[in-house]
């Protein structure tokens, strides 16, 4: 009995002991973003001097990833946390947060990146905000990463974070960013010639994601399938939507990979529409594995949807 | 690594090159390719000075504050046997049929970070109407190293799960009976302290101990020494997700302190320790939700508790043992639909303070959104030898302001 005390103090002391004497060697940048396109741009900026860890998948729905105890493992050994903000992971990343004991990266430390800081904010809402208009976004639109100017901005604030936390390897990290930018730009002239095609395209978005993306391309917006974002749509402004979208010859609605494709789809039966089933995340699908993936998955979606 | 800068360059060519029938072409291509040099030219303001997105809440420095709900409808042929502090309470004299409204909890929550050091998070709850109590009042570390937290105050001990969940994070509308059985009517949350460790390990494994004052008549196992006998508690916790869809969080706890002597009033003056008390027990929670669960909005979790008692005869009163348990399933088959299933088991053995006894719920919940519910519960009891105890309960709950997420 006492023997067996014994070797478990001893194992928790030696576990102690490697706990502490752990952050002692030179070990890369640990990044944990919350999504995988935060951590795609994080590893085209941070390059061999980060290793990056995304908390949900490209094909869940990143308001709702379940804050299951062993996404606390990454977190509790993070340099850097990179996340969406504008309350997007409200309801799963503070108590994970909070419950990794990591101090780098709790709010206000440096190695916490609120990602939206670096971007122009959509959709805030003016006047007075309740939750009787659904589960709104008091502070902005948070799902602003699929523009390419967004994106960069976005890679431009995790290298300026980067130099921060490791000013020895600041310089690799400038290469990385304009070598991303300069990926971008070979891309700009086929995203630029697919955008123009789509310009003033009528869609009805299935949630209110959308806005960014519509802002890039010229689409126009011509209704939500939720009405009230987060609440399941009633059925009398479904057939109101439904009304509209065959007045206005709406042929296209758009929805993310990972929502219940039901009432969307039954919405586009009824007005004659495609149901667009879009990615919105790296990993969205397999084959979905950078951001120019992304955004060329992305496109190519809209147009043969368009056509 | 592919080289970028040939392609990049030959795009910027081609798109210098373009004819001019395609004229929007090469001029949004450049663009967009300008907005990329704009954006990567432009100086950087070092990111700590950066602007922020605005207060969430209602004010830079004001805690977040909520107020959560649970109001009930019901009816029964008799007073329930036994009830936790924050189950609705209908009154009225035993063996007579009883029912009616009540209000069962209104909690008030506030909850802010306090300086670089702590977080702090304040409960008051009025149950049944009845006065408020401090639920929870507690700061929390966040800056300690090496994966260790401390929480003092007074807070819902870490012995099992319902136990540090509140009201409103249960699936069924009354808490198990084990609670009230082997943790007092309002659950294990008596003043102390808290140290918890997460192992530097690849797989979530956490350890805490506690040291608790517990008063004399708010627990049944504990609350019988004197306030220089602290009850000791110490929990491990572990999570094993099986795949991306299934996870198995489970628990053990054991505890020690003294017993109070049998029907002592809370708020008594004990003169001497009471017999050596142990508490043993574990918990379970099996859960199936797909990764990607609004695809279909099914999921499924098993949870299950069970205590067991142990107190050595001291003086007047012998040794004796007992031990409960509740095994509950909870199934969500559409988007705003759950059903629920639980089985309390008390008294395996019983002893001279815990008769035999059980209870079957069922339950359906619709959640109009995450911050309403309505529940409908239907339940039969039984005591000993008693006749059976029949109650139906509708309760409408609803959570405003900011209110933290909860663990898993």
């Amino acid at each position: 009995m006492s023997r067996t005390f014994t070797s478990i103090l001893t194992l928790l002391f030696t576990l102690l002991f490697l706990a502490l004497a752990g952050p002692a060697r030179a070990e890369p940048i640990r990044v944990v973003t919350s999504i995988e396109t935060l951590a795609d741009l994080a590893r085209a900026v941070g390059g061999g001097n980060v290793s990056v860890e995304a908390l949900a998948r490209g094909y869940q729905d990143p308001h709702f990833v379940e804050a299951k105890p062993n996404l606390l493992v990454p977190l509790s050994k993070a340099d850097l946390l990179i996340y969406v903000g504008l309350d997007l992971e409200i309801g799963w990343l503070p108590p994970l947060v909070q419950g990794s004991r990591n101090p780098r990266i709790q709010a206000g430390a440096k190695g916490n990146l609120d990602a939206s800081t670096a971007i122009d904010v959509l959709d805030v809402p003016a006047g007075k905000v309740d939750r009787s208009q659904g589960d709104i976004h008091p502070r902005g639109n948070p799902h602003y990463w699929l523009p390419p100017v967004n994106a960069l901005k976005v890679a431009k604030e995790i290298a300026a974070r980067l130099k921060e936390l490791d000013p020895s390897h600041g310089a690799d990290y400038d290469a990385n960013l304009q070598r991303f930018g300069g990926l971008l730009k070979s891309k700009s002239a086929d995203w630029s010639r697919k955008a123009a095609s789509l310009r003033g395209l009528k869609v009805v978005p299935y949630h209110k994601s959308w806005t960014y993306v519509s802002d890039w391309l010229g689409l126009r917006e011509m209704g939500y399938v939720e009405l009230k974002p987060g609440i399941q749509p009633d059925p009398k402004h479904l057939a109101e939507l439904i009304l509209r979208m065959k007045a206005e010859s709406v042929r296209v609605l758009m929805i993310e990979s990972f929502y219940n494709r039901g009432i969307a789809g039954q919405a586009a039966d009824a007005a004659g529409a495609k149901l667009l089933v879009l990615p919105s995340d790296v990993g969205a699908t397999a084959k979905i594995r950078s951001y120019t993936d992304l955004v060329d998955a992305l496109l190519d979606a809209l147009l043969a949807g368009a056509k | 690594m592919v080289s970028f800068f040939p392609s990049a360059v030959l795009a910027g060519l081609l798109a210098q090159a373009s004819p001019a029938g395609t004229a929007t072409v090469p001029s949004d291509s450049n663009d967009l390719s300008k907005q990329f040099d704009s954006i990567l030219t432009a100086p950087t303001p070092p990111s700590q000075s950066r602007k922020t997105q605005g207060p969430s809440g209602s004010g830079l420095m004001n805690p977040d504050v909520s107020v959560i709900f649970d109001g009930v409808a019901g009816a029964a042929n008799r007073p329930r046997a036994s009830s936790a502090g924050d189950d609705p309470d209908f009154g009225g004299p035993p063996a007579k049929r009883t029912g009616g409204f009540a209000v069962q909890e209104v909690e008030v929550g506030l909850q802010s970070t306090v300086d670089p050091y702590f977080a702090a998070n304040v409960f008051l709850t009025i149950p049944n109407l009845q006065g408020i109590e401090v639920e929870e009042a507690y700061a929390v570390t966040t800056a300690l190293p090496a994966g260790l937290q401390v929480k003092a105050g007074v807070f819902r001990s870490a012995a099992g799960r319902q136990n540090e969940q509140h009201l409103h994070m249960q699936d069924f509308t009354l808490r198990p009976l084990l609670n009230q059985a082997y943790l007092g009517a309002d659950g294990l949350r008596p003043p102390g302290a808290q140290v918890s460790w997460l192992l530097p390990l690849p797989l979530f494994l956490r350890l805490t101990g506690e040291v608790l004052s517990v008063s004399p008549g708010v627990s049944p196992t504990f609350g019988g020494g004197l306030r220089s006998s602290p009850t000791f508690l110490g929990n491990i916790k572990t999570f094993a997700s099986l795949g991306e869809s299934w996870s198995l969080f489970f628990g053990g706890t054991v505890a020690a302190g003294h017993a109070p002597p049998a029907g002592i009033a809370e708020g008594s003056t004990l003169d001497s320790n009471g017999p050596r008390t142990w508490l043993a027990g574990g918990d379970f929670y099996l859960k199936y939700m797909p990764p990607n669960r609004v695809a279909n909005y099914f999921a499924l979790s098993l949870q299950s508790e069970y205590f067991w008692r142990h107190t050595l005869a001291a003086g007047t009163t012998a040794a004796m043992t007992d031990a409960g348990f509740y095994a509950q399933i909870v199934a969500q088959l559409a988007r705003r639909w759950h059903l629920g299933a639980r089985f309390d088991q008390l008294g395996i053995p019983a002893s001279s303070i815990q008769a035999k006894g059980d209870r079957i719920s069922g339950m359906a919940m619709f959640t109009p959104s995450e911050f309403s519910r309505l529940r409908l519960q239907v339940q039969r009891e039984k005591v000993d030898a008693g006749s059976a105890i029949y109650e139906a309960l509708l309760l409408l709950e609803f959570s405003i302001g900011a209110h933290g997420a909860h663990p898993f």
